[in-house]
């Protein structure tokens, strides 16, 4: 039986399993992501984290179980549609940046936009915003190879979220990064997202970095530990207080 | 023993570029103890012998250059070996050694067999057809096959060692290569291109001597002067080495303005390849001009053909194209990523088939003008 998850929830899973070439990555994860809330999804390398942002974000396929998306199913969707639904509605930062090395860096983050249709200008203009937004209006026109993680990273995120997608997950965004450049990535990020009310899914193994966000989950194994518990105000750090506050921008 | 457990985990690609080495090695060994054949059974005249040893050089950089291309495409194609070998305590020394001894090994299997054939057709096997051939009758100085078939897998691993990246067989490194050309990279071969034309316009021009042709060239490519030989020579090499650059140019002329996501992909992507790309096709290109001329002579003029000549340009054309599909393949796992990240992006599939085939487009028209332009100056300076 499939009962249509809570109204509140922006994605929802239920009972994911899913095992890469028979080494099973995921044995049955139910959660809930509420609309405009940043969720950490924390664990050890090798506990499921990556995959489980990858059955979310409609990338991988499940083996077993349900995700919904806005109320709608998404793990009957074929691949055109998963695809359409990646272009459409989510933004993605990996752990590496994985930009398109020979574009420059506002080609690369104007390259979702474009693909979604938008007109060359509209698309090149949003590019510069976001890249200015990031202190990273100066290189717009070098290609990624002379630049330095940091910067590149901030490239990745900047091209996640030129396109105000609904959901942006983060897949240990962090993690080539010196602590200095990851606490200012992760504050970019959260705070972007709060400001634009969308939808974080954060997934880091760092679990001082849980702090950005405004729940969290721990992933062990393949299986959840326990329900999403509230981080509390208190360690908190919210990007609204950063130095790179990061301001409201219309589409 | 070490190199045949590692040729056990081949696949196609890879199985094809040992057979081709080696076929290649063979064919090469087949010219060179023929030369010796006749060497041994003609009269002691050392102008012919060294002319036909001096015929058996364009098949041995034919495979040298095969050889090379392959093995720079070893650490990028097979990154999980390297990996392995690196972890192993495998050096970069180590690894190249590695490298340009399983292309000497291939050379030298297919020189073996050849040396084999031979030794058995001597043996009164083969008919009077071949006798002069093969030295029948002479007694085989046992030093002589030994040091012309050693020539073969020693060039060819040696082209192999020379072209293998030290730093690109560490793992992890960063990929990142420059793409653009230097001002001398573009200078030289437009000067080149220039001075050639010039050079052969000179030497055809109307009122030129009716005799002005005094240098036949063999295999069919003619009669010509020498200022129209070296015209030819200076704008073919020119035009060689301007096929980088027009890659380059023609990338940049698919993305210009603002470029849909199709036109972007597709001509930076060229760009960024042209350095890798323009290299093997330039040769290629090359060799298919001066191929066709011959062909073009040879159809002309009946009975003009001759097996040896066309075994070898079969060989040429052969490893030729070999290094361009290599090259391609080596350049399609190095974009695996980029079409990884992309397909995240939510690009469609369609999108990056409809970049490849008009990246493919354009580098085919770069192609028509630079070898057709080769092919035009051969047979107007070569007749």
């Amino acid at each position: 039986m499939s009962a249509a998850p809570p109204d509140n929830d922006v994605l929802w899973a239920r009972g994911i399993v899913k095992s890469h070439q028979g080494t099973p990555a995921l044995r049955g994860v139910s959660l809930g992501v509420r609309e405009g809330e940043v969720l950490a999804v924390t664990g050890p390398r090798g506990s499921g984290k990556s995959t489980l942002l990858g059955c979310l974000s409609a990338l991988l396929p499940v083996d077993e179980g349900e995700v919904w998306f806005n109320s709608s199913p998404v793990h009957t969707l074929g691949r055109a549609g998963r695809e359409r639904l990646r272009r459409d509605r989510f933004g993605f930062v990996g752990s590496e940046p994985h930009l398109v090395p020979e574009l420059t860096a506002r080609e690369n983050v104007a390259l979702p936009l474009l693909l979604a249709g938008a007109g060359g200008k509209a698309a090149y203009t949003a590019a510069d915003e976001w890249l200015e937004r990031l202190d990273i209006g100066d290189l717009a026109k070098v290609r990624p190879e002379r630049l330095v993680q940091g910067q590149r990273q901030r490239i990745a995120v900047a091209r996640a979220l030129a396109p105000l997608p609904p959901v942006v997950f983060a897949d240990d965004p962090t993690a080539p990064l010196h602590r200095e450049t990851a606490e200012q990535v992760l504050r970019i990020l959260t705070s972007a997202a709060r400001s634009h009310q969308l939808t974080l899914v954060l997934a880091t193994h760092d679990p001082e970095l849980v702090r950005y966000a405004d729940r969290a989950v721990a992933l062990l194994d393949g299986r959840l530990t326990g329900p999403a518990t509230p981080v509390p105000r208190g360690i908190a750090a919210p990007g609204t207080a950063g130095a790179t506050a990061v301001p409201a921008a219309g589409r | 023993m070490f190199y045949l457990r590692l040729a056990r985990g081949y696949r196609v690609l890879d199985l094809g570029r040992w057979l081709l080495t080696a076929l290649a090695g063979a064919v090469v060994a087949a010219f060179l103890l023929r030369a010796l054949g006749r060497a041994m059974s003609g009269p002691a005249d050392g102008h012919d012998a060294l002319v036909r040893l001096l015929w058996c050089l364009p098949p041995l950089a034919a495979v040298a250059w095969f050889a090379a291309v392959a093995a720079r495409a070893v650490p990028a194609r097979r990154a999980d070996r390297i990996t392995g070998l690196t972890t192993a305590g495998a050096g970069a020394g180590r690894i190249r050694a590695l490298i340009a001894g399983e292309v000497a090994l291939a050379c030298g299997a297919g020189a073996g067999l050849t040396l084999l054939l031979f030794l058995v057709l001597r043996n009164d096997i083969a008919g009077p057809g071949l006798a002069d051939e093969l030295g029948m009758g002479v007694a085989l100085p046992a030093a002589a096959p030994v040091t012309l078939l050693a020539l073969v897998p020693l060039t060819a691993g040696l082209a192999a060692a020379g072209a293998v990246r030290p730093a690109e067989t560490l793992p992890g490194r960063s990929g990142a290569e420059p793409t653009g050309f230097g001002p001398w990279r573009l200078a030289l071969p437009i000067g080149l291109a220039v001075i050639g034309l010039a050079l052969e316009l000179i030497a055809l021009r109307p009122g030129a001597a009716a005799d002005g042709r005094p240098i036949q060239l063999p295999a069919g490519l003619g009669s010509t002067s020498t200022a129209a030989l070296g015209g030819w020579v200076a704008s073919a090499v020119g035009l060689a080495l301007l096929t980088g650059p027009l890659l380059g140019w023609a990338g940049r002329l698919l993305a210009v303005g603002r470029p849909t996501p199709l036109r972007l992909l597709a001509g930076r992507g060229l760009t960024a390849q042209a350095r890798r790309l323009g290299a093997p096709l330039a040769v290629l290109a090359l060799a298919l001009a001066v191929v066709l001329t011959t062909v073009r002579y040879w159809l002309g003029e009946p009975g003009s053909a001759d097996v040896l000549p066309a075994i070898e340009a079969a060989l040429v054309l052969g490893c030729t194209a070999g290094a361009v599909v290599v090259r391609l393949a080596e350049l399609r796992t190095a974009r695996r990523g980029v079409a990884e990240a992309l397909l995240r992006l939510g690009a469609a599939p369609r999108l990056l088939f409809g970049a490849v085939v008009l990246r493919t487009l354009m580098t085919g028209t770069v192609l028509l003008v630079t070898g057709g332009a080769t092919a035009a100056l051969a047979a107007a300076g070569l007749r």
